[in-house]
């Protein structure tokens, strides 16, 4: 027989395994993205909350986000129209999306859980202030959380205590973090981690930055990276809209694709090829945010299905797939949303779509490696670069048959030479930061006239 | 003093700014940390400056001069100023790594100042990288190199790709040319090679951090830059922060320091102006029957300590 008080095995989680197990898969920098994702959500809904089409021409310029770090402090504020006390009460510092909470309009937030793994991740000694505007005028309140505090206080209560506050300048939330972890601190101390950052706000805000959203780093507004596709002659990206319903809500994709950059003239792996430099790939964005950036992995179809592996050959080409809907939750976003849910069907079927621009650049890049090479340069010369917003609509993408060569057998030339020397070549020959083909090449032609002369 | 330190003091006014300003603040730092049995590493050619200061301010018995060039090796052994100096010849790339291997120097607080001969390039950067992640607890690293702009592209549209090129990813995206301009390119290399240093300590968790010490950008007939810190462990840490947190801390450098090369008639009778707690004018200078640009008699009104005594050169 099993007593009656032996009836039930013990599961509850406790409170140190819960903050533990939610900041262990996470990067700091996709964080402090959660909570530029919050902010975010709420300058979207107060400028209206429609599907982020590009398209779209909401306006945000009247929003700001500000982001200060150093070895002792995180500090983020935004203008964004702030928490409501009821919603924090009910809502936003519930682990997890509560079943009968509403669902924000086209938001980028959905789990539940961005902002209290964000500030358990960051630091222990955590202060949330929120100035609304409420029935009465404008209202505040905050919320401190001493994380030692909460954990020691047991895990039979996971709440926190809520206390009155000034008014911020504006309707917004304020949240600050001390006490940082030593991880994060050692990361605030590294310029490298700053500027990275900035980097990856200008990329993957890069639509909503756009729309005149001001988001600052130490003070310095970041300019959003200007995404651009190459068009003219004869070439063309595609650009197509798709209507799904899933659970009778609307599901807006678009899809775009071509070239975003020349192709590399050869693709020899061991030149001075910088693939973090390189922002060919695939892209996936989610209401409005860039999950997944430049991507060439079998997440987006390459080396999957008889498509063939991310090669080299192929940078230049860029594609951009779109998903926006009234619920997040629809859409394939993981949680820390910095990749796709590759399970989701949504998304598995608009990845048959990504394959056909995909192949028709693989063919182009083979074709090209066959051909003249003043005849292909001819032909790209004629193409600019323009904003994805003004590409037009058309299903497929558009490139120049090219034809492939007479041939005068080739003989490759491949050697190595000390890289201080080269550069001292390379500044000798005019430029420092010459290729390495081209030193090669441009001393060849040198040692050629020297000593063969006329052809 | 030996001629060959007058002359050579006399026409390198900043040089001699510079290395005032780091043994100042080295022996603060010796002080604060409590450091002991300390060994001093550097490059000291034939003329040894560095390796007299750190024996005569900091009491630095041990010191270990690389020297690269075969003739410099010669006559680096020849001229060396003091018996507890040895030289060893080849590249520091080489030479530190022995030096990081024996048992004898591992648990002993460095100074080491890497004062190159050109431009900061990638091969520097490295052994700046080695040096931050291998030199022992409460460490002091020095690196001295030049900032002519001509070293970093001929034309101006390629320094900022060169300098992104060398210090990687805490270069700003939007570097421009002006910054890379003869005027700015010293304070520009200078600060974001102290944030390439800072980041290097801290993207590999080195226990204690890097304190960022010194930033001094001086223009020696070319720009150039002196950037280091203090490599702490964990106890010496707060003292070490604190030190260099001071108001009086002179080892962040904001504006160039271009002292002037002054006659003897000129300096003797700025000097005789000095110490003035207000700001010496152009006017004054003028009135006093010569004349400097501003920036010069700022430079010399900060600085006028750390010049050699040019009384000497004629003695
Ligand atoms: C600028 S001088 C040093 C001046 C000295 N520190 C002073 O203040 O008078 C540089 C010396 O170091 C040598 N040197 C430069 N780079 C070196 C390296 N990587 N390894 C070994 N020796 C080097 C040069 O040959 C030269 O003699």
């Amino acid at each position: 027989m099993i007593p009656v008080e032996k009836s039930k095995a013990r599961a509850n989680p406790t409170k140190a395994f819960f903050v533990r197990m939610i900041t262990r898969d996470i990067t700091l920098e996709d964080c402090i993205f959660d909570l530029i994702d919050n902010s975010v959500d709420g300058a979207w809904e107060r400028a209206g909350g429609r599907p982020m089409s590009l398209n779209n021409d909401t306006d945000l310029s009247a929003y700001k986000i500000s982001i200060e770090i150093d070895q002792n402090r995180f500090l983020i504020k935004d203008n964004c129209g702030g928490i409501s006390l009821d919603d924090a009460v009910n809502y936003a510092f519930t682990f997890g999306r509560r079943d009968d909470a509403d669902t924000e309009n086209f938001s980028i937030g959905v789990y539940g859980i961005g902002m209290k793994r964000a500030v358990f991740k960051l630091g222990s000694s955590i202060d949330i202030t929120s100035t609304y505007v409420g029935d009465d005028g404008l209202s505040s309140f905050k919320v401190p959380v001493n994380v030692s505090d909460w954990l020691e206080a047991g895990n039979s209560s996971w709440d926190f205590d809520i206390d009155e506050a000034d008014d911020l300048d504006e309707p917004g939330v304020c949240i600050e973090v001390q006490d940082l972890s030593e991880a994060t601190a050692q990361s605030f101390a590294s310029p490298r981690f700053v500027q990275d950052l900035r980097r990856a706000i200008a990329r993957d805000y890069a639509l909503h930055l756009h729309r005149g959203l001001v988001i600052d780093v130490q003070g310095k507004p970041i300019k959003g990276w200007s995404i651009e596709m190459r068009q003219g002659g004869d070439f063309s990206p595609m650009r197509e809209s798709f209507k799904e319903k899933i659970d009778g809500e609307d599901v807006f994709i678009e899809l775009l694709a071509g070239m975003e950059a020349l192709p590399p003239d050869d693709s020899d792996p061991e030149g001075d090829w910088d693939e973090n430099q390189n922002q060919s790939g695939w892209y996936v964005v989610c209401n409005g945010r860039i999950v997944l950036a430049a991507d060439k992995t079998s997440l987006t179809g390459w080396g999957t299905d008889n498509w063939p592996q991310w090669h080299p050959q192929y940078s230049g080409f860029m594609g951009i797939i779109i998903f926006s809907s009234r619920r997040a939750d629809l859409l394939p976003l993981t949680t820390t949303k910095r990749s796709v849910d590759a399970t989701s069907p949504l998304y598995r079927r608009y990845r048959s779509h990504m394959r056909e621009p995909s192949k028709t650049w693989i063919a182009y890049t083979n074709a090209r490696k066959q051909s003249e090479r003043e005849q292909v340069a001819e032909k790209e010369s004629k193409t600019k670069a323009v904003p994805i917003f003004e590409v037009s609509a058309r299903s497929e993408v558009v490139l120049p048959q090219v034809s492939a060569k007479k041939r005068t057998p080739e003989a490759n030339v491949s050697y190595s030479v000390p890289k201080p020397k080269l550069l001292r070549l390379a500044t000798a020959l005019g430029n420092i930061r010459m290729t390495y083909k081209d030193v090669g090449l441009k001393s060849f032609e040198y040692a050629y006239d020297d000593l063969v002369g006329e052809e | 003093m030996a001629s060959f330190d007058s002359v050579n003091y006399s026409i390198r006014p900043s040089k001699s700014v510079q290395r005032g300003i780091v043994f100042d603040g080295l022996r603060a730092l010796c002080a604060s940390m409590n450091l002991h049995d300390t060994v001093y590493i550097g490059f000291g050619s034939i003329w040894f400056t560095d390796f007299l200061m750190a024996h005569k301010v900091l009491g630095i018995d041990e010191m270990i001069s690389i020297e690269a060039s075969p003739v410099g090796y010669k006559r680096a052994e020849f001229n060396k100023v003091y018996r507890s100096i040895s030289v060893l010849e080849g590249r520091s790339d080489e030479r530190l790594p022995e030096i990081a291997a024996q048992v004898e120097y591992q648990a002993r607080p460095w100074i080491v100042w890497l004062d190159y001969d050109g431009a900061l390039d990638e091969q520097k950067v490295e052994e700046m990288r080695w040096l931050l992640l291998n030199a022992p607890p409460n460490s002091i690293v020095l690196f001295t190199f030049s900032a002519t702009q001509n070293a970093y592209g001929a034309r101006p549209a390629q320094r900022p790709g060169r300098v992104s090129d060398i210090l990687g990813a805490v270069v700003p995206d939007d570097l421009t040319r002006e910054d890379c301009s003869k005027e700015n390119l010293p304070q520009t290399l200078a600060t974001l090679t102290m944030d390439f240093l800072s980041s290097v300590v801290a993207d590999n968790a080195r226990p204690g951090g890097f304190i960022r010490s010194f930033q001094i950008p001086y223009f020696d007939s070319v720009g150039m830059v002196t950037v280091g810190g203090v490599l702490p462990g964990l106890g010496a840490a707060p003292a070490a922060r604190a030190i260099v947190a001071e108001q009086s801390w002179k080892g962040i450098v904001d504006e160039m320091i271009e002292a002037p090369p002054m006659t003897l008639k000129e300096v003797a009778t700025l000097q005789a102006e000095l110490p003035f707690a207000g700001e010496l004018t152009r006017d004054r200078v003028q009135e006093l029957g010569f004349d400097l640009l501003e920036h010069q008699i700022r430079s010399f009104q900060r600085y006028y300590k750390y010049l050699p005594s040019f009384a000497e050169i004629v003695a």
